[in-house]
């Protein structure tokens, strides 16, 4: 076998099979309100060509242009033809880009390691469950990983098109989402932290490659914040968008603040209501990984340890928290687990034990990716399905299908203080309306009212309705009212 | 002349149960649960007043629990969270460890009072830690452990039929602590059987108890 095969084909197999794994059954988990909203959002974006930013309860633009092809190639032109399938395509493909890249970025540990890095990730349980997810946070880490690997060999090669590179990938980084300089301004510190102990660079101009990479980054986050030149005022939107996002942090009223050992717990050993959530080996692996990084002067894993604590520290300083921003300490914490690995690896035997280390860790995240991916998707005990809709939200369309094919030109209303993701649901359908308040009049071919309205929406109702009861996510029960025959 | 005597025996025992003293069914109530931060959710709205609060059922004088206990078999017969014996162990408290889970879709349990009985009431207890609403719940009782003859379904409110059992029209309802009792009428039956079609919260069937109230039939 040629030498390059042999050299690139674990990595790639193994990228194929994370994509398998990311994509496959696409469409079983129901909904979360926040996919469903954005891809009423893509979905707009495909069947008018308009995209606006808004800086006020969405992020960047890069998730909804990276739908619009996948669109197009499963033959896909309006929001009422997009399905869950095709959105969700964008965040697995992300995510085996991702573990193809952590390959590349955990190179220096050796052959073996950096597959066995890259295989850490390709596991990992928030790493595939929010690669089946339509959210940005998977294209953000993905972009994260392949500004470093550019920046890497830009570092190493000297060469100006690696740090134009890397400034794209800057630049779809703070596309993806405004988040972004959190993890660039980590990595560079985690550089620094390490400096001295490392090769110095090989670009001889470094301040012009610099200025190379700014522009790079600048014109592609222009280039999407802009809606590709049509919405300019977007780029002043983007850059406007961190003084409200700060006070909504600063104001702690979220209803996301959550402790500051929140991630440890994630990454550690949690049961919840009878069912065990853990990646307590694969964290044990990695703390290793930070022992042979304090032991060694590996440049790589020392810079991995120091990314990963500032990430760490910055997320769980924060009291506003979401389970998918753990995907950002994946990438670390997988190059450490791997270098622990490979500390192991000095002798036949040791390697043999390394080998069956790897294997044994690698098959425990594998048991909780499948249990909290498939097992448990939507399942609110499983602490990567946050706030998730209930498997109910699948019924509500057939239920207005009937309703309107009983009461064809009637109208369909939903009344409830959130409705999301039903939007999603019931796209494509011109008769359906949503109130926050219970209007005037409710009467309709199908009332879909919250529990918390439904007495209000009841009284004003003039004919006579049967109801049924379905939930819109756990704790939350939505009553239909449908005219009696 | 035989036939005569035997519409008089009828008669006779009918009058005799209708003059049976009747007194308050009363339940061992578990204290209200609530875990994490309270929903948007009202209770009351879900059924009509007259129903949710019609004081407590009346059953007749000595009718004691009998479930306890006893012996439950379901269609999951290997749950993966919780024991059958969850469902007649006296534990009402809704904590972890005091139900079971059965799988998704349509599913049901069974329970064999160990002989035939006059029941008057059966009380149920699904999940209470979070508000939420049971799918095509249906309660039957019959002396056939297979439930193909002698059924007589004592609640149902699938209104879709999707136990395929039957649309009902009694009403869907919210769990509480105080779960719900259904007045099962003096049916005699020596086997309970208890469907449901998952819940608003998701796709899975749960029992923290059921009791059977009654008297055996000697």
């Amino acid at each position: 076998m040629p030498r390059t095969l042999s050299h690139w084909l674990p990595l790639v197999l193994l990228t194929l099979a994370a994509f398998w794994w990311r994509s496959r059954d696409l469409a079983s988990r129901p909904m979360h309100a926040d996919e469903a909203n954005q891809a009423v959002k893509a979905g707009e974006l495909l069947e008018s060509g308009r995209y606006a930013y808004d800086p006020h309860d969405h992020h960047g633009p890069v998730l909804y242009y990276a739908a619009v092809p996948i669109a197009w190639i499963r033959g896909q032109r309006t929001l009422a033809g997009l399905d869950e399938v095709t959105v969700r395509l964008v965040p697995a493909l992300a995510g085996a880009a991702s573990v193809f890249l952590l390959g590349l970025l955990a190179a220096p540990l050796g052959r073996w390691p950096s597959l066995a890095a890259a295989a850490f990730l390709a596991a990992s349980p928030p790493a595939v469950y929010y690669s089946r997810y339509f959210v940005q946070e998977t294209l953000l880490a993905t972009f994260t990983l392949a500004a470093f690997v550019c920046a890497r060999q830009w570092w190493s090669s000297g060469r100006a098109r690696w740090a134009a590179a890397a400034g794209a990938c800057a630049g779809l980084m703070q596309a993806a989402k405004e988040s972004a300089p959190l993890f660039a301004l980590a990595g560079i510190a985690a550089l620094l932290a390490i400096r001295g102990r490392s090769d110095g660079p090989a670009p001889r101009r470094p301040v012009r490659d610099a200025l190379i990479a700014a522009g790079a980054a600048l014109a592609v986050a222009a280039l999407f914040y802009s809606s590709l030149g049509a919405h300019p005022s977007g780029l002043r939107d983007a850059l406007g968008a961190y003084g409200p996002l700060a006070a909504r942090l600063g104001a702690g009223d979220t209803g996301h603040e959550k402790p500051w050992w929140y991630f440890l717990r994630l990454f550690a050993w949690q049961r919840n209501g009878g069912v065990v959530f853990e990646q307590a080996a694969f964290s044990a692996l990695a703390l290793a990984g930070v022992a042979t990084a304090l032991a060694t002067r590996a440049p790589l894993l020392r810079w991995a340890a120091a990314y990963s604590l500032l990430v760490l520290l910055a997320l769980s300083s924060i009291a506003y928290k979401t389970p998918w921003h753990a995907i950002h300490l994946v990438p670390g914490f997988s190059i450490l687990a791997a270098g622990a690995i490979a500390a192991m690896s000095r002798g036949a035997a040791s390697r043999i034990a390394a080998a069956a280390l790897t294997i044994g860790v690698l098959g425990l995240l594998v048991f909780q990716a499948d249990r909290v991916t498939r097992v448990y998707g939507s399942d609110a005990r499983n602490p990567y399905a946050y706030v998730h809709s209930s498997p109910d939200v699948l019924k509500f369309r057939g239920l207005a299908d009937a309703a309107l094919s009983r009461s064809p030109g009637g109208l369909v209303r939903v009344i409830s203080e959130e409705y999301w993701p039903l939007p999603w649901y019931l796209r494509g359908m011109d008769n359906v309306g949503y109130w926050t308040r219970p209007p005037a009049d409710c009467d309709a071919a199908l009332v879909i009212a919250s529990a918390g309205l439904a007495d209000e929406v009841h009284s004003r109702l003039h004919g006579t309705y049967d109801r049924s009861y379905l939930g819109l996510r756990p704790g939350f029960v939505c009553i239909v009212f449908t005219p009696r025959r | 002349m035989l036939r005569i005597l035997a519409i008089l025996l009828t008669l006779g025992s009918l009058g005799a149960a209708q003059a049976e003293d009747l007194v308050p069914l009363k339940l061992e109530l578990p204290k209200p649960l609530f875990v994490g931060t309270p929903r948007p959710i009202k209770v009351s709205n879900l059924e009509p007043e007259t129903a949710a609060s019609a004081g407590p059922l009346m059953v007749p004088a000595g009718t004691t629990l009998l479930s306890l206990n006893k012996s439950v078999t379901s269609s999951d017969t290997s749950p993966v969270i919780g024991e059958l014996t969850c469902v007649t162990d006296g534990d009402k408290s809704g904590d972890e460890g005091s139900y079971v889970e059965l799988g998704p879709g349509v599913q049901w349990v069974q329970i064999d009072l160990g002989g035939p009985a006059r029941i008057a009431a059966i009380a149920v207890w699904h999940f209470h830690a979070q508000a939420r609403v049971y799918h095509a719940v249906v309660v039957q009782a019959s002396n056939d452990p297979q439930f193909k003859t002698g059924v007589t379904t004592l609640f149902n409110n699938d209104d879709t039929n999707a136990d395929g059992l039957g649309k009902g029209a009694d009403y869907a309802y919210v769990e509480t602590y105080k779960g719900r009792v259904i007045d099962a009428k003096g049916v005699t039956a020596r086997y309970v059987r208890l469907y449901s079609d998952g819940n608003t919260s998701d796709e899975l069937n749960h029992y923290t108890e059921v009791e059977v109230y009654g008297k055996p039939v000697n």
